[in-house]
Protein backbone atom coordinates (compact mmCIF):
# COMPACT_ATOMS: atom_id res chain seq x y z
CA UNK A 1 0.00 0.00 0.00
CA UNK A 2 0.95 3.35 -0.53
CA UNK A 3 1.19 5.89 2.09
CA UNK A 4 1.25 10.23 2.24
CA UNK A 5 3.12 9.81 5.58
CA UNK A 6 5.15 6.11 6.74
CA UNK A 7 7.32 6.41 10.45
CA UNK A 8 9.57 3.37 11.52
CA UNK A 9 10.69 3.48 14.98
CA UNK A 10 11.21 7.54 14.81
CA UNK A 11 12.51 9.04 18.02
CA UNK A 12 13.33 12.37 18.57
CA UNK A 13 15.73 13.82 21.48
CA UNK A 14 16.09 17.21 22.06
CA UNK A 15 19.80 18.29 21.49
CA UNK A 16 19.92 19.98 25.24
CA UNK A 17 16.61 17.61 27.35
CA UNK A 18 17.88 15.73 30.07
CA UNK A 19 19.40 12.10 29.74
CA UNK A 20 16.43 9.57 28.74
CA UNK A 21 13.77 12.08 28.32
CA UNK A 22 12.22 11.97 24.53
CA UNK A 23 9.91 13.42 22.90
CA UNK A 24 9.35 10.59 20.88
CA UNK A 25 10.10 7.10 21.08
CA UNK A 26 9.79 4.26 18.44
CA UNK A 27 6.97 5.65 16.81
CA UNK A 28 5.40 3.40 14.13
CA UNK A 29 2.84 5.21 12.10
CA UNK A 30 1.26 5.32 8.31
CA UNK A 31 -1.09 7.69 7.19
CA UNK A 32 -3.07 6.53 3.95
CA UNK A 33 -3.33 8.88 1.00
CA UNK A 34 -6.56 11.03 0.68
CA UNK A 35 -7.73 11.05 4.36
CA UNK A 36 -7.98 13.27 7.34
CA UNK A 37 -5.79 11.40 10.02
CA UNK A 38 -5.83 12.90 13.41
CA UNK A 39 -3.38 12.84 16.14
CA UNK A 40 -4.57 13.23 19.63
CA UNK A 41 -3.21 13.48 23.06
CA UNK A 42 -2.13 15.89 25.87
CA UNK A 43 0.09 18.79 25.52
CA UNK A 44 3.55 17.07 25.38
CA UNK A 45 2.62 13.81 24.57
CA UNK A 46 4.51 14.82 20.85
CA UNK A 47 2.15 15.78 18.48
CA UNK A 48 3.60 18.62 17.48
CA UNK A 49 7.03 17.12 17.59
CA UNK A 50 5.84 14.59 14.89
CA UNK A 51 3.74 17.26 12.78
CA UNK A 52 7.26 19.57 12.88
CA UNK A 53 9.81 16.39 11.76
CA UNK A 54 6.83 15.40 8.91
CA UNK A 55 6.80 19.22 8.11
CA UNK A 56 10.61 18.94 7.41
CA UNK A 57 10.66 21.46 10.21
CA UNK A 58 12.23 19.59 12.46
CA UNK A 59 15.43 16.72 12.14
CA UNK A 60 14.56 13.97 14.29
CA UNK A 61 16.96 11.53 16.12
CA UNK A 62 16.58 8.26 14.64
CA UNK A 63 14.42 5.73 13.10
CA UNK A 64 12.87 7.03 9.57
CA UNK A 65 9.81 8.62 8.23
CA UNK A 66 8.96 8.46 4.67
CA UNK A 67 6.78 11.67 3.58
CA UNK A 68 5.09 11.57 0.16
CA UNK A 69 7.68 8.16 -1.00
CA UNK A 70 10.52 10.38 0.20
CA UNK A 71 12.82 10.07 3.23
CA UNK A 72 12.11 13.20 5.37
CA UNK A 73 16.10 13.47 5.97
CA UNK A 74 17.80 13.74 2.37
CA UNK A 75 14.74 14.59 0.41
CA UNK A 76 13.00 17.29 1.93
CA UNK A 77 13.47 19.69 -1.09
CA UNK A 78 11.23 17.05 -2.82
CA UNK A 79 8.99 16.68 -0.20
CA UNK A 80 8.68 20.64 0.47
CA UNK A 81 6.65 21.69 -2.47
CA UNK A 82 3.95 19.40 -1.72
CA UNK A 83 3.27 20.16 1.54
CA UNK A 84 1.84 23.14 3.50
CA UNK A 85 1.45 23.46 6.96
CA UNK A 86 -0.48 25.44 9.60
CA UNK A 87 1.82 25.91 12.63
CA UNK A 88 0.66 25.22 16.76
CA UNK A 89 0.56 28.73 17.70
CA UNK A 90 1.10 30.24 14.54
CA UNK A 91 -0.14 33.91 13.84
CA UNK A 92 -0.82 36.04 9.95
CA UNK A 93 1.75 38.40 9.91
CA UNK A 94 -0.47 41.45 11.35
CA UNK A 95 -0.17 44.44 8.66
CA UNK A 96 -1.35 42.20 5.99
CA UNK A 97 -5.04 41.97 4.96
CA UNK A 98 -6.75 38.99 5.29
CA UNK A 99 -6.79 38.89 1.59
CA UNK A 100 -3.18 39.13 1.56
CA UNK A 101 -2.70 36.64 3.99
CA UNK A 102 -3.76 33.93 1.58
CA UNK A 103 -3.19 35.52 -1.99
CA UNK A 104 0.74 36.37 -0.85
CA UNK A 105 1.39 33.18 0.51
CA UNK A 106 0.15 31.54 -2.85
CA UNK A 107 2.48 33.92 -4.79
CA UNK A 108 5.29 32.97 -2.37
CA UNK A 109 5.00 28.93 -3.31
CA UNK A 110 5.28 30.32 -6.59
CA UNK A 111 1.73 30.30 -8.36
CA UNK A 112 0.71 32.05 -11.08
CA UNK A 113 -0.87 35.45 -9.85
CA UNK A 114 -4.29 34.83 -11.66
CA UNK A 115 -4.63 31.40 -10.19
CA UNK A 116 -3.51 32.87 -6.80
CA UNK A 117 -6.34 35.23 -6.87
CA UNK A 118 -9.11 32.41 -8.41
CA UNK A 119 -7.80 30.13 -5.29
CA UNK A 120 -7.65 33.27 -2.89
CA UNK A 121 -11.34 34.18 -3.56
CA UNK A 122 -12.91 30.46 -3.43
CA UNK A 123 -11.21 29.72 -0.35
CA UNK A 124 -12.01 33.27 1.55
CA UNK A 125 -15.94 32.70 0.16
CA UNK A 126 -15.70 28.86 1.56
CA UNK A 127 -14.47 29.79 4.95
CA UNK A 128 -17.08 32.66 5.45
CA UNK A 129 -14.31 35.40 5.52
CA UNK A 130 -15.08 37.38 2.41
CA UNK A 131 -16.64 40.59 4.56
CA UNK A 132 -12.95 40.48 5.87
CA UNK A 133 -11.34 40.50 2.58
CA UNK A 134 -9.45 44.07 2.73
CA UNK A 135 -9.34 44.13 6.96
CA UNK A 136 -5.59 44.20 8.52
CA UNK A 137 -5.10 41.06 10.24
CA UNK A 138 -4.51 42.99 13.13
CA UNK A 139 -8.15 44.07 13.69
CA UNK A 140 -9.22 40.82 13.54
CA UNK A 141 -10.78 38.69 16.18
CA UNK A 142 -8.30 35.57 17.32
CA UNK A 143 -10.54 32.94 15.69
CA UNK A 144 -10.75 35.00 12.59
CA UNK A 145 -6.81 35.16 12.35
CA UNK A 146 -7.04 31.36 12.77
CA UNK A 147 -9.69 30.89 10.26
CA UNK A 148 -6.95 33.15 7.67
CA UNK A 149 -4.00 30.84 8.54
CA UNK A 150 -6.44 27.70 8.02
CA UNK A 151 -7.59 29.47 4.50
CA UNK A 152 -4.06 29.82 3.47
CA UNK A 153 -2.95 25.93 3.79
CA UNK A 154 -6.10 25.14 2.19
CA UNK A 155 -5.55 27.70 -0.73
CA UNK A 156 -2.58 25.97 -1.95
CA UNK A 157 -2.19 23.46 -3.84
CA UNK A 158 -0.21 20.86 -1.40
CA UNK A 159 -1.50 17.37 -1.47
CA UNK A 160 -0.33 17.36 2.12
CA UNK A 161 -1.56 19.41 4.63
CA UNK A 162 -0.30 19.65 8.15
CA UNK A 163 -3.05 21.40 10.47
CA UNK A 164 -1.46 21.93 14.07
CA UNK A 165 -4.71 22.45 16.62
CA UNK A 166 -6.71 24.41 13.35
CA UNK A 167 -9.60 25.14 15.56
CA UNK A 168 -7.89 26.01 18.96
CA UNK A 169 -9.54 29.33 19.81
CA UNK A 170 -12.69 29.26 17.34
CA UNK A 171 -16.13 29.83 18.26
CA UNK A 172 -18.46 26.34 17.43
CA UNK A 173 -19.65 27.70 14.37
CA UNK A 174 -16.20 28.76 13.01
CA UNK A 175 -15.21 25.60 14.21
CA UNK A 176 -17.87 23.80 11.63
CA UNK A 177 -16.46 25.94 9.10
CA UNK A 178 -12.81 24.72 9.34
CA UNK A 179 -14.45 21.03 9.18
CA UNK A 180 -16.12 21.79 6.19
CA UNK A 181 -13.27 23.14 4.77
CA UNK A 182 -11.33 20.00 5.63
CA UNK A 183 -14.10 17.65 4.46
CA UNK A 184 -13.75 20.09 1.46
CA UNK A 185 -10.09 19.10 1.00
CA UNK A 186 -10.53 15.63 1.46
CA UNK A 187 -13.08 15.41 -1.56
CA UNK A 188 -9.82 17.08 -3.68
CA UNK A 189 -8.00 13.87 -2.48
CA UNK A 190 -5.87 15.34 -0.33
CA UNK A 191 -4.08 14.08 2.59
CA UNK A 192 -4.75 16.00 6.26
CA UNK A 193 -2.79 15.26 9.17
CA UNK A 194 -4.34 16.95 12.01
CA UNK A 195 -3.83 17.38 15.50
CA UNK A 196 -6.49 18.83 18.02
CA UNK A 197 -7.37 18.67 21.61
CA UNK A 198 -11.02 18.65 20.50
CA UNK A 199 -12.28 14.56 20.49
CA UNK A 200 -14.98 15.62 19.06
CA UNK A 201 -13.76 17.20 16.17
CA UNK A 202 -10.62 14.23 15.97
CA UNK A 203 -13.61 11.51 15.51
CA UNK A 204 -16.09 13.65 13.70
CA UNK A 205 -13.19 14.71 10.87
CA UNK A 206 -10.91 11.32 11.21
CA UNK A 207 -10.86 8.06 9.21
CA UNK A 208 -7.97 7.16 11.04
CA UNK A 209 -7.01 8.49 14.58
CA UNK A 210 -3.37 7.70 16.62
CA UNK A 211 -3.37 7.71 20.27
CA UNK A 212 0.22 9.81 21.38
CA UNK A 213 0.97 9.66 24.76
CA UNK A 214 4.18 10.67 26.52
CA UNK A 215 5.79 10.05 22.76
CA UNK A 216 4.23 6.98 22.19
CA UNK A 217 1.95 6.11 20.07
CA UNK A 218 -0.76 4.07 22.56
CA UNK A 219 -3.49 2.93 19.88
CA UNK A 220 -3.53 3.56 16.34
CA UNK A 221 -6.70 2.83 13.96
CA UNK A 222 -10.42 3.90 13.12
CA UNK A 223 -12.67 4.75 15.80
CA UNK A 224 -14.40 1.61 15.75
CA UNK A 225 -11.37 -0.04 16.03
CA UNK A 226 -10.21 2.05 18.94
CA UNK A 227 -13.26 1.12 20.75
CA UNK A 228 -13.53 -2.49 19.61
CA UNK A 229 -10.33 -2.36 21.80
CA UNK A 230 -11.98 -1.49 25.03
CA UNK A 231 -12.95 -3.51 27.51
CA UNK A 232 -16.22 -1.91 28.15
CA UNK A 233 -17.34 -0.46 24.65
CA UNK A 234 -20.38 0.49 25.61
CA UNK A 235 -21.52 3.46 28.11
CA UNK A 236 -24.91 4.14 29.75
CA UNK A 237 -25.63 6.71 31.74
CA UNK A 238 -28.32 6.83 34.45
CA UNK A 239 -30.33 9.64 36.08
CA UNK A 240 -31.44 10.23 39.69
CA UNK A 241 -30.68 8.61 42.99
CA UNK A 242 -29.76 4.86 42.67
CA UNK A 243 -27.80 2.39 44.73
CA UNK A 244 -24.77 2.61 43.30
CA UNK A 245 -24.34 -1.55 44.70
CA UNK A 246 -27.16 -2.58 42.13
CA UNK A 247 -24.87 -1.28 39.35
CA UNK A 248 -21.86 -2.71 40.05
CA UNK A 249 -22.77 -6.30 38.58
CA UNK A 250 -23.25 -4.56 35.26
CA UNK A 251 -19.38 -2.93 34.26
CA UNK A 252 -17.46 -0.02 35.90
CA UNK A 253 -19.40 2.12 37.76
CA UNK A 254 -18.27 6.46 37.73
CA UNK A 255 -20.07 8.91 39.71
CA UNK A 256 -21.29 11.94 37.06
CA UNK A 257 -23.35 14.99 38.09
CA UNK A 258 -27.32 14.43 38.99
CA UNK A 259 -26.29 10.45 38.83
CA UNK A 260 -24.09 7.51 37.15
CA UNK A 261 -22.05 6.33 34.10
CA UNK A 262 -21.40 2.67 33.35
CA UNK A 263 -19.17 0.61 31.22
CA UNK A 264 -20.03 -2.00 30.43
CA UNK A 265 -19.97 -4.83 27.61
CA UNK A 266 -22.51 -5.38 25.23
CA UNK A 267 -24.93 -7.62 26.95
CA UNK A 268 -24.63 -6.07 30.03
CA UNK A 269 -25.05 -3.07 28.46
CA UNK A 270 -28.59 -4.27 26.91
CA UNK A 271 -29.77 -5.34 30.54
CA UNK A 272 -28.12 -2.47 32.61
CA UNK A 273 -30.94 -0.31 30.16
CA UNK A 274 -33.49 -3.14 30.41
CA UNK A 275 -33.68 -2.56 34.15
CA UNK A 276 -33.23 1.11 34.52
CA UNK A 277 -36.29 1.34 31.90
CA UNK A 278 -38.24 -1.33 34.57
CA UNK A 279 -37.85 1.13 36.96
CA UNK A 280 -38.44 4.48 35.98
CA UNK A 281 -35.03 6.02 35.66
CA UNK A 282 -33.76 8.47 32.51
CA UNK A 283 -30.91 6.52 30.80
CA UNK A 284 -28.90 6.96 27.23
CA UNK A 285 -27.41 4.14 25.60
CA UNK A 286 -24.42 4.22 23.62
CA UNK A 287 -20.83 3.43 22.00
CA UNK A 288 -17.82 4.54 24.13
CA UNK A 289 -16.28 8.17 23.12
CA UNK A 290 -13.28 8.86 22.34
CA UNK A 291 -12.95 10.76 25.28
CA UNK A 292 -13.76 7.91 27.35
CA UNK A 293 -11.49 5.70 25.75
CA UNK A 294 -8.68 8.59 25.80
CA UNK A 295 -9.56 8.37 30.00
CA UNK A 296 -8.96 4.56 29.53
CA UNK A 297 -5.42 4.77 28.30
CA UNK A 298 -4.08 7.81 29.48
CA UNK A 299 -6.04 7.60 33.19
CA UNK A 300 -6.10 11.70 33.23
CA UNK A 301 -8.45 14.13 31.10
CA UNK A 302 -7.36 15.68 28.04
CA UNK A 303 -8.96 18.88 29.07
CA UNK A 304 -7.71 20.92 32.30
CA UNK A 305 -4.15 19.40 32.34
CA UNK A 306 -2.60 21.31 29.41
CA UNK A 307 -0.78 23.32 31.47
CA UNK A 308 0.53 20.35 33.66
CA UNK A 309 3.16 18.81 31.15
CA UNK A 310 4.60 20.76 28.69
CA UNK A 311 6.46 19.33 25.60
CA UNK A 312 10.07 19.62 25.59
CA UNK A 313 11.26 22.09 22.86
CA UNK A 314 14.41 23.48 21.33
CA UNK A 315 17.21 24.57 22.58
CA UNK B 1 11.59 25.28 -8.22
CA UNK B 2 12.03 27.02 -11.94
CA UNK B 3 13.89 30.36 -12.00
CA UNK B 4 10.30 31.86 -12.83
CA UNK B 5 9.01 31.01 -9.86
CA UNK B 6 11.98 31.66 -7.26
CA UNK B 7 11.63 35.51 -8.89
CA UNK B 8 7.96 35.19 -7.97
CA UNK B 9 8.92 33.85 -4.63
CA UNK B 10 11.07 36.93 -3.84
CA UNK B 11 8.74 39.34 -4.79
CA UNK B 12 5.95 38.21 -2.97
CA UNK B 13 8.35 38.36 -0.05
CA UNK B 14 9.52 41.65 -1.04
CA UNK B 15 5.55 42.70 -0.95
CA UNK B 16 5.23 40.66 2.16
CA UNK B 17 7.52 42.90 4.50
CA UNK B 18 8.05 45.72 2.48
CA UNK B 19 6.01 47.00 0.03
CA UNK B 20 2.69 46.09 2.37
CA UNK B 21 4.41 47.28 5.52
CA UNK B 22 5.46 51.00 3.96
CA UNK B 23 1.59 51.19 2.81
CA UNK B 24 -0.05 50.76 6.08
CA UNK B 25 2.87 51.33 8.06
CA UNK B 26 4.62 55.05 6.81
CA UNK B 27 6.20 56.17 9.58
CA UNK B 28 8.90 53.43 9.77
CA UNK B 29 9.85 54.74 6.24
CA UNK B 30 11.24 57.92 9.04
CA UNK B 31 12.33 55.69 11.73
CA UNK B 32 14.89 54.05 9.08
CA UNK B 33 16.06 57.60 8.66
CA UNK B 34 16.56 58.72 12.41
CA UNK B 35 19.88 56.98 13.81
CA UNK B 36 21.76 58.34 10.10
CA UNK B 37 20.49 61.57 10.35
CA UNK B 38 21.18 61.53 13.89
CA UNK B 39 24.98 60.66 13.79
CA UNK B 40 25.26 63.58 10.62
CA UNK B 41 23.97 66.31 13.09
CA UNK B 42 26.15 65.35 16.19
CA UNK B 43 29.35 64.56 13.82
CA UNK B 44 28.73 68.11 12.12
CA UNK B 45 27.67 70.10 14.99
CA UNK B 46 30.43 68.24 16.79
CA UNK B 47 33.45 68.92 14.65
CA UNK B 48 32.50 72.54 13.14
CA UNK B 49 31.08 71.15 10.36
CA UNK B 50 34.37 69.76 9.30
CA UNK B 51 33.19 66.13 8.88
CA UNK B 52 30.50 66.69 7.26
CA UNK B 53 31.16 65.32 4.48
CA UNK B 54 32.27 61.92 6.45
CA UNK B 55 29.08 61.83 8.38
CA UNK B 56 27.10 61.86 4.89
CA UNK B 57 28.54 58.60 3.51
CA UNK B 58 29.14 57.13 7.01
CA UNK B 59 25.24 57.91 6.80
CA UNK B 60 25.12 55.77 3.90
CA UNK B 61 27.09 52.78 5.58
CA UNK B 62 24.71 52.82 8.78
CA UNK B 63 21.51 53.08 6.64
CA UNK B 64 22.91 49.89 5.00
CA UNK B 65 23.95 47.86 8.62
CA UNK B 66 20.76 49.14 9.90
CA UNK B 67 18.90 46.44 7.14
CA UNK B 68 20.61 43.88 8.68
CA UNK B 69 19.40 45.03 12.35
CA UNK B 70 16.07 45.43 10.82
CA UNK B 71 16.24 42.06 9.82
CA UNK B 72 17.44 40.47 12.63
CA UNK B 73 14.09 41.90 14.55
CA UNK B 74 11.49 41.09 12.06
CA UNK B 75 13.01 37.50 11.32
CA UNK B 76 13.71 36.55 15.12
CA UNK B 77 10.11 37.80 15.71
CA UNK B 78 8.27 36.33 12.26
CA UNK B 79 10.10 32.70 13.14
CA UNK B 80 9.50 32.77 17.30
CA UNK B 81 6.44 34.52 17.93
CA UNK B 82 4.63 34.17 14.41
CA UNK B 83 5.69 30.78 13.36
CA UNK B 84 6.53 32.43 9.62
CA UNK B 85 9.13 30.69 8.92
CA UNK B 86 7.71 27.39 9.35
CA UNK B 87 5.36 28.20 7.33
CA UNK B 88 8.32 29.13 4.75
CA UNK B 89 10.26 26.38 5.68
CA UNK B 90 6.88 23.39 4.62
CA UNK B 91 6.48 25.48 1.25
CA UNK B 92 8.70 25.52 -1.68
CA UNK B 93 10.84 28.34 -1.21
CA UNK B 94 14.19 28.07 -0.14
CA UNK B 95 16.59 29.37 2.30
CA UNK B 96 18.10 31.16 -0.28
CA UNK B 97 15.34 32.70 -1.72
CA UNK B 98 13.76 33.71 1.55
CA UNK B 99 16.49 35.50 2.36
CA UNK B 100 17.05 36.97 -0.03
CA UNK B 101 13.59 38.42 -0.78
CA UNK B 102 13.48 39.64 2.87
CA UNK B 103 16.77 41.40 2.81
CA UNK B 104 15.78 43.09 -0.52
CA UNK B 105 12.13 43.80 0.85
CA UNK B 106 14.59 45.65 4.04
CA UNK B 107 16.62 47.00 1.13
CA UNK B 108 12.97 48.72 -0.22
CA UNK B 109 12.31 50.00 3.14
CA UNK B 110 15.52 51.91 3.82
CA UNK B 111 15.44 53.40 -0.06
CA UNK B 112 13.82 56.40 0.57
CA UNK B 113 16.55 57.26 3.64
CA UNK B 114 19.50 56.00 1.50
CA UNK B 115 18.46 58.08 -0.86
CA UNK B 116 18.12 61.48 1.30
CA UNK B 117 22.16 60.80 2.11
CA UNK B 118 22.65 60.22 -1.84
CA UNK B 119 21.37 63.70 -2.48
CA UNK B 120 22.66 64.87 0.14
CA UNK B 121 26.24 63.48 -1.40
CA UNK B 122 25.73 65.07 -4.65
CA UNK B 123 24.28 68.47 -3.42
CA UNK B 124 28.01 68.28 -1.81
CA UNK B 125 29.66 67.98 -4.77
CA UNK B 126 31.76 64.81 -4.03
CA UNK B 127 29.72 62.23 -6.66
CA UNK B 128 31.53 61.33 -9.95
CA UNK B 129 30.88 58.29 -11.69
CA UNK B 130 34.02 56.39 -10.39
CA UNK B 131 32.84 57.48 -7.12
CA UNK B 132 29.50 56.35 -7.51
CA UNK B 133 30.29 52.59 -9.05
CA UNK B 134 32.80 52.04 -5.87
CA UNK B 135 30.03 53.43 -3.30
CA UNK B 136 27.13 51.08 -5.07
CA UNK B 137 29.90 48.18 -4.52
CA UNK B 138 30.47 49.05 -1.36
CA UNK B 139 27.42 49.53 0.04
CA UNK B 140 26.07 46.15 -2.13
CA UNK B 141 28.67 44.42 -0.02
CA UNK B 142 27.71 46.10 3.41
CA UNK B 143 24.03 44.84 2.47
CA UNK B 144 25.06 41.28 1.63
CA UNK B 145 27.03 40.70 4.61
CA UNK B 146 25.22 42.24 7.14
CA UNK B 147 22.23 40.07 5.85
CA UNK B 148 24.50 37.11 5.98
CA UNK B 149 25.06 37.58 9.85
CA UNK B 150 21.42 38.83 10.71
CA UNK B 151 19.88 35.57 9.42
CA UNK B 152 22.49 33.64 10.97
CA UNK B 153 21.86 35.27 14.10
CA UNK B 154 18.13 35.47 13.79
CA UNK B 155 18.01 31.42 13.69
CA UNK B 156 19.80 31.01 16.72
CA UNK B 157 17.43 34.01 18.95
CA UNK B 158 14.81 32.00 20.79
CA UNK B 159 13.07 35.70 21.69
CA UNK B 160 13.06 38.59 19.79
CA UNK B 161 14.36 40.50 22.91
CA UNK B 162 17.40 38.89 22.53
CA UNK B 163 17.68 41.36 18.91
CA UNK B 164 17.25 44.12 21.70
CA UNK B 165 19.95 42.94 23.06
CA UNK B 166 22.69 42.23 20.85
CA UNK B 167 21.57 44.84 17.82
CA UNK B 168 23.12 47.74 20.10
CA UNK B 169 26.68 46.02 20.33
CA UNK B 170 26.90 44.79 17.30
CA UNK B 171 26.29 48.07 16.14
CA UNK B 172 28.74 49.65 18.11
CA UNK B 173 31.10 47.02 16.66
CA UNK B 174 30.38 47.91 13.34
CA UNK B 175 29.57 51.05 13.15
CA UNK B 176 30.99 53.78 16.03
CA UNK B 177 34.06 52.42 17.14
CA UNK B 178 35.05 52.02 13.18
CA UNK B 179 36.30 54.55 11.26
CA UNK B 180 33.23 55.29 9.67
CA UNK B 181 31.86 59.03 10.08
CA UNK B 182 35.55 60.14 10.28
CA UNK B 183 39.15 59.47 9.03
CA UNK B 184 40.80 56.48 10.41
CA UNK B 185 43.51 58.88 10.88
CA UNK B 186 40.92 60.46 13.83
CA UNK B 187 41.92 57.41 15.74
CA UNK B 188 44.94 57.29 18.11
CA UNK B 189 47.40 54.14 16.52
CA UNK B 190 46.38 51.82 18.82
CA UNK B 191 42.59 51.96 18.09
CA UNK B 192 43.64 52.30 14.10
CA UNK B 193 44.78 48.37 14.71
CA UNK B 194 41.82 47.47 16.29
CA UNK B 195 39.48 49.37 13.98
CA UNK B 196 41.25 47.43 11.20
CA UNK B 197 39.15 43.90 12.71
CA UNK B 198 35.87 45.61 11.55
CA UNK B 199 34.84 45.22 8.62
CA UNK B 200 33.08 48.61 8.04
CA UNK B 201 36.77 50.29 8.47
CA UNK B 202 37.54 48.68 4.52
CA UNK B 203 33.44 49.89 3.71
CA UNK B 204 34.31 53.32 5.46
CA UNK B 205 37.70 54.14 3.67
CA UNK B 206 36.16 52.97 0.21
CA UNK B 207 33.28 55.15 0.37
CA UNK B 208 35.77 58.22 1.56
CA UNK B 209 37.90 57.48 -0.95
CA UNK B 210 35.27 56.95 -3.68
CA UNK B 211 34.10 61.00 -2.84
CA UNK B 212 37.63 62.42 -2.22
CA UNK B 213 37.71 62.77 1.55
CA UNK B 214 40.79 60.72 1.84
CA UNK B 215 43.61 59.28 -0.26
CA UNK B 216 43.74 56.11 -0.97
CA UNK B 217 47.09 53.88 -2.62
CA UNK B 218 45.72 51.36 -5.41
CA UNK B 219 47.24 48.68 -3.60
CA UNK B 220 45.63 50.03 -0.19
CA UNK B 221 42.08 50.04 -2.31
CA UNK B 222 42.87 46.19 -3.50
CA UNK B 223 43.34 45.00 0.07
CA UNK B 224 40.34 46.90 1.13
CA UNK B 225 37.92 45.38 -1.68
CA UNK B 226 39.63 41.95 -0.98
CA UNK B 227 39.37 41.83 3.23
CA UNK B 228 35.56 43.33 2.40
CA UNK B 229 34.70 40.67 0.08
CA UNK B 230 36.63 37.75 1.82
CA UNK B 231 34.31 39.31 5.10
CA UNK B 232 30.95 38.86 2.92
CA UNK B 233 31.49 35.78 1.57
CA UNK B 234 32.88 34.35 4.91
CA UNK B 235 29.98 35.55 6.48
CA UNK B 236 27.63 33.58 3.60
CA UNK B 237 29.52 30.50 4.12
CA UNK B 238 28.45 30.62 7.90
CA UNK B 239 24.60 31.19 6.91
CA UNK B 240 24.99 28.58 5.00
CA UNK B 241 26.46 26.01 7.15
CA UNK B 242 25.65 26.74 10.45
CA UNK B 243 21.99 29.02 10.19
CA UNK B 244 19.03 26.80 11.33
CA UNK B 245 16.67 26.86 8.49
CA UNK B 246 15.54 23.30 9.71
CA UNK B 247 15.74 23.05 13.63
CA UNK B 248 18.10 20.69 15.15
Amino acid sequence: MDFALRARRLVKRYPKAPPNVYALSDVDLEVPHGITFGLIGRNGAGKTTFVRIAATQLEHTSGDLEVLGRDVRTRAREIRPRIACIPQESRPLYFLTTEEVVYLNLKMRGMDPVEARRRTRDVLAELELEPYRKTLVSRLSGGLRRRALVAMAFASDAELLFLDEPTTGLDPLARRQVWDAIRHAIREHRTIVLTTHYLDEAEALSARLALIEKGRVMLSGTAEELRARMPYPYRVTIAGSIDVEALHPYGRVTRIEGGYLVFARESSARDLARWGLEHGYRLSLGPVSLEDIFLEIVGRPLVGLEEEEEEPVAP
Amino acid sequence: MSERHRARSIFALVQINGLVPIRTQPLYLLSILASPLSFLFFIDIASHGAYYAFGVTGGMVLTMLSIGTGLQSDLTHYRNDLKFQDVVVASPVEAPSYIFGMALSELVYSAPGLAVFVVLWGIGGWATLNGAAVLVGTLLLVWGFATALSFTLATYFTDVRETWMYSPLISLGLTVIPPVYYPITALPSWAQTLAYLSPTTYAGQLVQAASGLVALSAEHAAVDWGVLVGFTAALFLLAATKARWRDP
